[in-house]
């Protein structure tokens, strides 16, 4: 007995274009040169070095999951699982960071 | 005529043969390879266990040294945690009947959970190997705490490597459980109506494929901290130990949840069947193991009050534990509600149960004692964190293994253990556990620090009273797997449904035949627990 496609439901391929695979990658680039620039070449953010490295490696997270992983043209119920887990990760690290700030 | 002919094809006798076995991609065989690996590895535990035990009988040294000592509760805590605890009820059970309780035919990528089991193996043979390779398994504790791990000589390396394959491979099993429920339910069946072994399955899932990789990766950290001098936990280069405590019960504290979760969903499957009526308050049951998960993620920090941990982040740990004990509470009264007015029949998976209940009381409110701030200062890293973890993983979810084990064996093998020996070896069990570890909980009390070799002479005979209770304990198990290997050999052949279950595992034969049902299953009108017989209210 066999049962395994009662509630399979029909997903629509989709095939990424060479532009927007290139625009991306040009994107991360971008993102990362960003990253190094602000630790090598001196930009003194204090505390927020931190943060601002977070913000941007969560962006290229987020871009590589929507265009590399085709989160963009999945159905919506894998967005929503990945904001949970986004979510998730964010609530660990201001719980951390505020014990951190809070240390006599 | 041949045996297969005179008996009815099963999972058990469809294939034939050591191969059949190893690269088996039944469920229901995956689950007995889990079966008797990790029955194997709890009983290493147990000896390691005991051996603590004899050394603890006087003061002083009695048969092992300190340094071995400091080597052998480590071992046994990454054995019992890693290799029993952890894997014990979803692989087992949550292999074996998960997909029969949704009505289909395997878990959805069967390949996926052989590859699991390999890992699981990978991953103990890593963490045995410790025991001849090296400088000796390592002296940290199960926590690997830095910077001492980062320092000590003893194989740590190989300790952290095991418990990281032994992630991947409860990760991969959580992707299959949460993936089969999602896709694989028999028509029918929403969530709604799943039995609630599959809703604290499903719960146990997510924790642990979102928490399990942060042990992963902070693994790594140590073994980087250890090989290549990266300074992220020692202080002498940089690093914070508060960081790593942090990281560490990120994902240790939830994985409380991945042990505990399980075990409550087998006493919600006992409970009802031995009290022939309905599960009471079948959404609250069912929400509230998906509200443990949750909340559990937040609590992580109250294993930390005495590290060095901000006053202020303390209290907001504070509070969040005490709202865990909240759907746990919830899980409880359930339970006994469910008993009041049932034909209650007392066998021993339900005396199981009931222990459970028990033991997990106190383990729960010994919990929130260490919850509050005030109380943890004296208490923490005494004999009373030893006594109220051993209530809620062992007196909780090892007798719940013990329950499910009892409860679905006529399942399992389509035979019936003995039950008078059965019910004795639950008395010894359930005498010896509490005579074991109560006085743990008093010792504590007392300021009897935990994890040393030698104590002063007044905490002298409640330890010699925890090692009659150890040796009363090993008797009861002796008897027990006595018991459950003769039924296997000798047992009396049983039918399909030898306690008038009503969730689907009950409706197919036992043992159940390779894909589970030769028709399809019916669900039970009314919801998974709507005993056609039990006595209005």
């Amino acid at each position: 007995m066999s049962n395994k496609d009662h509630n399979s439901e029909p997903h629509a391929e989709h095939i990424s274009s060479y532009r927007e695979h290139f625009g991306t990658w040009v994107g991360l680039i971008l993102l990362t040169m960003m990253t190094v620039f602000i630790s090598v070449f001196g930009a003194d953010l204090r505390t927020l070095s931190v943060a601002t490295a977070l913000l941007i490696a969560s962006v290229k997270a987020l871009v590589v999951g929507y265009y590399f992983m085709h989160l963009k043209y999945d159905p919506a119920i894998y967005r929503i699982m990945m904001g949970i887990v986004m979510a998730l990760f964010t609530v660990f690290l201001v719980m951390v960071i505020f014990d951190y700030l809070t240390r006599n | 005529m041949s045996e297969t002919a005179a008996m009815p094809l099963n999972y058990l006798n469809v294939k034939k043969g050591i191969w059949s076995w190893l690269f088996t991609l039944d469920h229901k065989r995956i689950a007995l390879l889990y079966l008797y690996s990790i029955g194997a590895f709890f009983l290493v535990g147990v000896v390691l266990g005991v051996v603590m035990r004899l050394e603890l009988f006087n003061p002083g040294r009695d048969i092992i040294e300190p340094q071995t000592y400091n080597q052998v509760f480590t071992l046994h805590g990454v054995i019992m945690i890693f290799l029993f605890i952890i894997p014990s009820i979803p692989a087992v059970f949550g292999n074996f009947f998960l997909p029969i309780m949704l009505g289909t035919d395997d878990v959805a990528f069967p390949r996926l959970n052989l590859f699991s089991w390999y890992l699981y193996i990978i991953g103990a043979l890593f963490a045995l190997s410790t025991l001849i390779y090296g400088n000796g398994p390592a002296d940290t504790g199960w926590t690997f705490y830095a910077p001492y791990s980062v320092k000590t000589g003893t194989n740590v390396s190989m300790s952290v490597l095991a418990a990281f394959i032994l992630g991947f491979s409860s990760i991969l099993t959580g992707l299959n459980f949460i993936v089969t429920i999602h896709r694989l339910r028999t028509p029918g069946m929403t969530f709604n109506k799943m039995p609630l072994f599959s809703w604290a399955l499903y719960a146990t899932s997510w924790i642990q494929v979102l928490a399990t990789p942060v042990i992963g990766i902070t693994l790594m950290m140590i073994i980087a901290e250890r090989m290549f001098g990266v300074g992220l936990f020692d202080p002498s280069i940089g690093g914070d130990p508060i960081l790593y405590q942090h990281l560490f019960w990120i994902y240790s504290h939830p994985a409380v949840y991945i042990m505990a979760l399980p075990a409550m969903g087998v006493v919600s499957e006992i409970i009802p069947t031995f009290a022939q009526r309905s599960i009471f308050g079948y959404k609250p049951i069912a929400y509230s193991s998906m509200a443990i998960a949750f909340v559990g993620y937040f609590v992580w920090g109250h294993h930390m009050f005495t590290s060095g941990m901000s006053g202020a982040a303390a209290i907001v740990f504070s509070i969040l534990t005490f709202l865990v004990a909240i759907p746990t509470a919830i899980k409880v009264f359930n339970w006994v509600a469910t008993l009041y007015k049932g034909s209650i029949d007392i066998q021993v998976p339900l005396l199981y149960a009931l222990a459970f209940i028990f033991n997990f009381l106190i383990g729960g409110l010994t919990g929130l004692v260490l919850g509050a701030l005030v109380v943890d200062v004296h208490v923490h890293d005494t004999y009373f964190v030893v006594g109220h973890f051993h209530y809620v993983m062992f007196g909780g979810t090892g007798f719940a293994f013990f329950g499910a084990l009892h409860y679905w064996f006529p399942k399992i093998w389509g035979k019936m253990y003995n039950k008078t020996r059965a019910n004795l070896a639950f008395a010894l069990l359930f005498i010896g556990f509490n005579t074991l570890y109560f006085p743990m909980l008093v010792l504590g009390i007392m300021g009897m620090p935990r994890r040393y070799y030698d104590y002063l002479p007044e905490f002298h005979s409640l330890n010699q009273i925890s090692t009659v209770g150890s040796w009363i304990l090993v008797v009861g198990l002796l008897l027990m797997i006595f018991n459950l290997v003769a039924g296997y050999l000798k047992g009396q052949k049983v039918g399909g449904n030898p306690w008038n279950g009503i969730t689907l595992e009950w409706q197919t034969d036992s043992p159940p035949p390779l894909h589970n049902f030769d028709k399809m299953p019916e669900l039970p009108a009314g919801g998974p627990y709507n005993y056609p017989n039990a006595k209005s209210e």
